[in-house]
């Protein structure tokens, strides 16, 4: 795993990412204006799909993490690890340049996150909700200021 | 007294009345659909580790839910959406049930001529032009129905029924050539020995014929105008209650009626019975003969179910055109050959 | 989520759009048979899809913002909502991100459990699929037997956990019932049944010359374009990529027992066929190999048991039964991010769990195989015939509640 990192921090090297080893991947978090040049540079390493895009609200810090767990199919070598890329966005302008013209497979995962988060992905070729109503997107259900209210047993 | 009986008979058994209306015709017809359906879900579920309709009547087999589900649709509620186009909706099912089973009056069912409906001379090819009037309505009722999947199914329809008729035409009348004869009583009296029956002789005209009444009448694995995984249920998407029964009915009853004339041309209809003079020998015997054949060739037709899937609509048309037509013409070939060489003469 | 139903504006499909000349659009689902709970817009010209739609999401709950409100136990029934028959399979990623995040390792005995269960709900799985793939090829005796045969492991299931679907089995730390007695014969007994199925399967099934006209050469994945999809579990291994995460990343006992993955260089329908059956005997394989290889001890992390009532111990102790309550009420997990993947039963499933320090995870993100799979319907259907939408849709899988989660 160690050698990855530093073959990540090689091809990444230009673009200051802060690779670091979590549990059960591993982190390369780079600035929301080098996402792209970063996602090529992974494609061009062998990472040729992800498998989940999402998003995580940071309310207190008024910030969205965008996250790209990328791995690798024809690669058997590389098909053991999993890259995170992923990016800190504004709160109020969740902007991000969309990556699934680099990998096909992020095109409904980013209108997923898109529908959930309202993050804009700029350049998507059809960004439009995929699993809620527009009225429910509209919303957007998984941001932390959407409560949730529930019905408990003891209630 | 003895007088009314006779004349009553008479009436009862007039063979245009009595072949259209009771045996043959509408009654039968329908004993022996609701029979073939609930064959064809017991072999079936026997086949699929099941045990299919059992508990309306445990000691029939659970026949009488057939019945049971007669009477649901008769009395369930007709949906006619507004946006069909009405009176062909409504019309259309019902001309096509009707028209699907004028062939059985075309048929003779005995070698009696007394109790010869119509006269017998272009019996065959009157039996297959009848035949071929009915699947229009079916196009029309889907086009009517003013849905997609309809109007997808009816097309299909339409498709399969340019590449089915040509062939039930040619197969047909490569019986009539053998015996020298368009008239369906001398190809039956034609076969008189077992080994003569026309499947026999001419198995490959028999084939395409079986293959063609496939196609015909939706069996497996030609399936295709009613797949329900892919247009739901084909020209009767719109249809409910006793409508979608008589769409369903005249699709039996069409079956029905290729069933006999596959009997009637290459199993021998009433043979190796000799009809005698009277009702009963006459007339009633050879028609139970025909009847039990038929029903044969019906429950063969249903148990490919469960054997089999469904054909694309390309490749059940490929294989139409390119095997069965010359397959067809090669039982027609084979025909000559037979009047050649007076096989039947 | 607010109390006022709001009637949606506009439902999507209703607004008018304008589609190119001599197009037909037709609507597959959700009310149809061939469709399960989704929708497929088509556009057809003349017989040959030109444009194919994926409109999921009709049986979707959320399930990601729920986990949010939920205790770290609670999310494990949650979570099986979305795939009962594959019930161990998909939790399985995320029990172990939460381990992960924990720090700790089950006892190797729960590891081989977790397996067991895992293979005989891949083999349900799968066998749930032939017989939907069946029926919608329109062949019936595919559809029964599948279906009929698929009971004899819901009840193997059965007598490991005690409930028939949503078992609930996998939980931290370990699983939460031990290896009933006169366990290993009858999974002797419904391995042995389920080969010989099998073979007739293949009888009456992939060596009937309908279905092979039906499957061979049609929605074909090329290697390269499978990757780039990014589809997954049988689809991708039918496509001659050898991805399994059994294989790749092994997880719980995989390491220690020897099976091994089909791959098929085609990537047609019929090769997504095959591999499945393929797939089903290498499962019972390793169920026999599990139940021999099956080591001794507690099916329980010690750890869990440091606070535990001394009534619940005893039981623990004599019947090797775990009651959730007071082991995992107040289950705090160490703050972190954890990643994990398990190959379920129509492929990868992986979990994003992020935890704050507190009983409630801060984020669950599961991505299922059957989303990642609704891909194919957008990139492979177009250039198909209406007829052969129902066998791509068969071979690849596909299952909404999964997708939809």
């Amino acid at each position: 795993m160690s050698e990855l990192v530093e073959a990540l921090k090689n091809k990444l090297g230009d673009l200051n990412p802060e690779v670091s080893e979590g549990k059960g991947f591993i982190s390369v978090s780079v600035d929301s204006s080098k996402l792209r040049e970063a996602a090529k540079r992974l494609l061009e390493m062998g990472f040729d799909h992800v498998k989940t895009v999402t998003a995580v609200d940071y309310m207190k810090e008024k910030q969205f993490e965008v996250i790209y767990h990328a791995s690798s199919y024809l690669n058997t070598d590389l098909a053991k690890y999993i890259v995170e890329l992923k990016t800190r966005i504004p709160r109020d302008n969740p902007e991000v340049d969309s990556l699934s013209d680099i990998w096909v497979s992020a095109e409904f995962l980013e209108r997923e996150t898109f529908e959930f988060f309202g993050i804009n992905f700029r350049g998507h070729p059809d960004l439009r909700p995929i699993l809620l109503l527009q009225e429910v997107a509209d919303k957007h259900p998984l941001r932390k200021d959407f409560i949730v209210k529930e019905e408990g047993i003891f209630k | 007294m003895t007088d009314w009986i006779r004349l009553l008979i008479d009436i009862i058994f007039w063979p245009p009345l009595f072949q259209l209306v009771i045996a043959p015709g509408l009654v039968a017809a329908l004993l022996v659909v609701i029979f073939i359906i609930w064959f064809e879900r017991k072999t079936a579920a026997r086949v699929q580790m099941r045990i299919g309709p059992y508990h309306i009547s445990p000691r029939l087999g659970g026949f009488l839910q057939l019945f049971a589900d007669l009477t649901r649709y008769a009395f369930q509620e007709i949906i006619i959406p507004t946006a069909v186009d009405k009176p062909i909706f409504i019309g259309a099912p019902l001309t096509a049930l009707v028209l699907s089973l004028l062939p059985v009056v075309s048929m003779p069912y005995t070698s009696t001529p007394y109790y010869y409906p119509l006269p017998m001379d272009y019996s065959l090819l009157l039996t297959v032009a009848l035949s071929t009037i009915s699947p229009i309505f079916i196009v029309a009722a889907g086009w009517a129905s003013n849905n997609k999947f309809a109007v997808i199914g009816s097309l299909r329809e339409s498709f399969v029924i340019t590449a089915y008729e040509l062939l039930i035409v040619i197969t047909a009348l490569s019986g009539g050539v053998a015996a020298l004869s368009y008239n369906l009583v001398d190809i039956v009296n034609a076969q008189t020995p077992f080994y003569k029956w026309m499947i026999f002789t001419n198995p490959i005209a028999a084939l395409t014929m079986f293959a063609a009444i496939l196609m015909a009448t939706s069996g497996f694995p030609f399936e295709i105008p009613e797949a329900e995984n892919e247009i739901v249920a084909g020209a009767f998407t719109e249809y409910s209650g006793l409508m979608y029964g008589i769409n369903m009915g005249s699709a039996y009853i069409k079956r029905f009626v290729y069933s006999l004339l596959f009997t009637l041309v290459f199993l021998g209809g009433w043979l190796p019975y000799k009809p005698g003079i009277h009702l009963i020998d006459g007339y009633i015997i050879p028609l139970v003969v025909v009847l039990v054949k038929a029903t044969i060739v019906m429950a063969i037709i249903s148990f490919l179910r469960a054997v089999y899937g469904r054909f694309r609509i390309d490749q059940a048309l490929d294989g139409a055109w390119r095997i069965f037509i010359p397959l067809a013409l090669i039982g027609f070939g084979l025909a000559l050959l037979e009047a050649y060489m007076g096989v039947y003469a | 989520m607010s109390t006022t139903t709001t009637i949606p504006k506009k439902l999507p499909g209703m607004d008018l759009k304008k589609i190119g000349k001599d197009l037909y659009e037709v609507f597959i689902g959700p009310q149809h048979p061939g469709s399960g709970h989704m929708r497929i817009i088509i556009r057809v010209d003349g017989d040959v899809i030109v444009e194919a739609d994926p409109d999921l999401g009709y049986v979707h709950r959320t399930m990601e913002k729920l986990a949010e409100g939920r205790e770290f136990i609670k999310i494990v029934p949650l979570m099986e909502r979305m795939a009962i028959l594959d019930a161990c399979n998909i939790t399985l990623p995320y029990v172990e991100a939460v381990e992960k995040l924990m720090d700790i390792e089950p006892p190797p005995r729960a590891k081989y459990l977790r397996v067991l269960l895992c293979e005989i709900n891949r083999v349900a799985s799968h066998l749930y699929g032939m017989g939907i793939f069946g029926v919608f090829l329109g062949h019936s005796t595919m559809y029964m037997w599948p279906f009929g045969d698929r009971e004899v492991f819901v009840e193997l299931a059965e007598k490991l956990t005690g409930a028939r679907l949503t078992h609930t089995y996998a939980i931290p730390g370990g699983v939460r019932r031990d290896l009933p007695q006169g366990f290993k014969e009858d999974a002797e007994k419904a391995v042995r049944y389920m080969f010989k199925r099998l073979e007739e399967y293949r009888k009456i099934f992939l060596d009937n010359p309908v279905i092979q006209k039906r499957l061979i050469d049609v929605g074909i994945i090329s290697k390269n374009l499978a990757a780039k999809l990014g589809i997954v579990g049988p689809n991708v291994r039918a496509s001659g990529i050898k991805y399994d995460v059994r294989i790749i990343e092994p997880y719980e006992a995989y390491d220690e027992l020897d099976f091994e993955v089909p791959v098929y260089e085609e990537g047609d329908a019929f090769a997504r066929a095959w591999i499945r059956i393929i797939e089903i005997q290498q499962s019972l394989n390793i169920i026999r190999q599990v139940l021999e290889k099956m080591p001794e001890g507690d099916p329980m992390h010690e750890k869990f048991w440091a606070k535990a009532p001394p009534l619940y111990k005893k039981v623990f102790q004599e019947t090797k039964r775990v009651k959730l309550i007071p082991l995992f009420a107040n289950l705090k997990v160490p703050a972190g991010r954890a990643f994990a993947r398990a190959e379920a039963g129509r492929g990868e499933v992986v979990y994003m769990v992020e935890s704050q320090n507190a009983m409630k995870p801060y984020r669950v993100r599961v991505v299922s195989p059957s989303f990642r799979n609704a891909i194919v319907f957008k990139y492979i259907v177009p250039g198909h015939r209406i007829a052969d939408l129902p066998a791509i849709y068969g071979s690849i899988d596909y299952f909404p509640p999964e997708a939809d989660r």
